[in-house]
């Protein structure tokens, strides 16, 4: 024994063996149990173990090749696990000594790291563990960790909703509800760079300064939020129609390339917006001109590149007068 | 703390009196926000200026407010942490008054961040006990006094709580098994 421990004999009764050690249990020589403490009589189900052998009862996990009561105290040089035949999920630590004078074998046995298992499992209360022992402390961290944890992912899952709601609003024209500029320009990065064949049409409103001008600026906003209508309902889910300028707007369509589909697109989306827009009885008259170009005219297509392209396409469709649309390819013909 | 407090005076407000009403005293207490985060920091101050607003709007004190909100934290049965995390404490209810001294320090070692205010017990005789909490949230010994309530409720002990000031609460235990306590078992019902 270590230095400090003065050597003095005592005998402890039952009783107290059982508060101080709820999970005790004693041996005799042969290895069968002869008494265990209230908890671990709990765990064992009962008074019908009594009488068992050690080695019918408990497997021993360390130290290695123990079986029986005897082995596992000759090879354990400091502590023994165990776990139970019948109920393999609790495992059990413990210490023994031969008490010489009754040539009992005396084990206390404890939880360890499985306490929340066996809790639940042999449905234990405080009153099972030793007043010492710090079994509770370890219940409660365990909840409080729970608790907590459930906070942090509440916490996490508000944060997220918070950041799609800002991201969206930083992406959004508030006037037409279509996406803006810089939602246009990651639309168009992403797409390049991912190598997605794309078309894009780059609309300018005809006659809006003249709306502007001479119904005055409510009648402008109506008419550009007339032209986020009809962009809505001309394009697809997986299109983006983007305002991008005061009477600058673009459709950025995945996928469609023919010349064909993309001037019908146009043409359908031009044909809408000369309809007269009436507000407060009077018509607003305007007309869109189109740009058009495809990412598949060119060899290595970015964002920036593409965009110049289709202004330069919008100038030739403006320049071939105005309600028209043109497709403008790399070559700039 | 304030964060914490300022959380369950929410929870209590919308539970109690519905959303509109918790909206109403956000309103009143001129705040950005609807939703205090319990894992979030706070000016100090805020929860008794928050918890202020919330009894003018309810037409009712201060005093009652906190301690309403105590027992709240205990006895909603929307979540039973706080009531299970506290039934650790002990067998009995004179048992639990024990290990208040504790809580703080078990708090601390399962949550850094949260710094609960130091607890003293004192025996005073038998079945006579006092209570002294320092804490910067003037409110605190009020919340406290409504836990003991709560959990005195918990445990079938019938007892009278009592607070002449903001650091002393005086319990008088009159009878341990007045009633049977609420069943607790200590493997947690969410697994």
């Amino acid at each position: 024994m270590s230095a400090g421990c003065i050597s003095v004999n005592i005998s402890i009764g039952g009783e107290t063996l059982a508060r101080f050690m709820p999970m005790h249990l004693l041996l005799d020589g042969e290895g069968r149990i002869v008494a265990a403490g209230p908890t671990l009589q709990r765990v064992l189900g009962g008074k019908s173990a009594l009488g068992a052998r050690f080695e019918d009862v408990f497997e021993v996990r360390s130290p290695g090749g123990a079986t029986t009561v005897a082995e596992v105290l000759d090879r354990a040089a400091h502590r023994f696990r165990l776990t139970l035949r019948n109920r393999a999920r609790v495992g059990l630590r413990g210490v023994g000594q031969r008490l010489s004078e009754s040539g009992l074998i005396l084990l206390n046995l404890s939880f360890g790291i499985d306490l929340i298992a066996a809790v639940g499992e042999f449905g234990l209360t405080d009153a099972d563990f030793a007043a010492t022992d710090l079994a509770m402390e370890l219940l409660f961290m365990a909840e409080a960790n729970a608790s907590v944890t459930r906070e942090l992912r509440g916490l996490n899952l508000r944060l997220e909703g918070a950041r799609v709601a800002a991201e969206e609003e930083a992406l959004t024209d508030p006037l037409t509800g279509l996406r803006n500029r810089r939602a246009a320009d990651l639309w168009l990065e992403r797409l390049c760079a991912t190598e997605t064949p794309f078309g894009l049409l780059n609309l300018d409103l005809d006659y809006f300064k003249q709306v502007n001008d001479s119904l005055g600026h409510p009648a402008g906003d109506f008419v550009l939020e007339t032209v986020g209508r009809v962009l809505r309902e001309q394009s697809r889910a997986e299109d983006c129609a983007a305002r991008i300028g005061g009477d600058e707007f673009v459709v950025i369509l995945p996928g469609r390339t023919d010349p064909d589909v993309l001037a019908s697109i146009a043409a359908r989306i031009i044909a809408r917006l000369r309809e007269p827009i009436p507000f407060e009885g009077q018509a607003c008259l305007i007309s869109a001109s189109v740009g058009i170009v495809r990412s598949v005219d060119f060899p290595h297509p970015d964002a920036a590149e593409m965009l110049a392209a289709a202004d330069r396409a919008l100038y030739a469709a403006k320049h071939a007068g105005r309600g028209q649309a043109r497709l403008l390819g790399a070559d700039g013909v | 703390m304030d964060a914490l407090l300022l959380r369950s005076l929410q929870g209590y407000v919308r539970d109690t009196f519905g959303l509109p009403v918790w909206q109403a005293v956000c309103r009143r207490a001129g705040l950005t926000v609807e939703t205090f985060e319990p894992m979030l920091r706070y000016e100090p101050g805020t929860a008794d200026r928050v918890a202020q607003v919330a009894a003018d709007v309810l037409g009712r004190s201060v005093e009652a407010v906190w301690e309403d909100m105590g027992t709240h934290l205990v006895t909603n049965p929307r979540h039973q942490g706080v009531r299970r995390l506290l039934r650790f404490g002990g067998i009995g209810f004179t048992d639990f008054l024990h290990t208040l001294e504790e809580l703080p320090g078990r708090t601390r070692l399962a949550v850094t961040e949260i710094d609960l205010p130091d607890l003293q017990l004192d025996e005073l005789g038998p079945d006579r006990f006092e209570i002294r909490c320092q804490s910067r949230v003037s409110g605190l010994v009020r919340v406290l006094v409504g836990i003991l309530t709560a959990m005195a409720d918990d445990y079938g002990t019938l007892c009278v709580i009592e607070t002449d000031d903001q650091t002393r609460i005086l319990v008088r235990v009159l009878d341990s098994f007045h009633n049977t306590a609420r069943r607790f078992d200590l493997a947690s019902p969410g697994g």
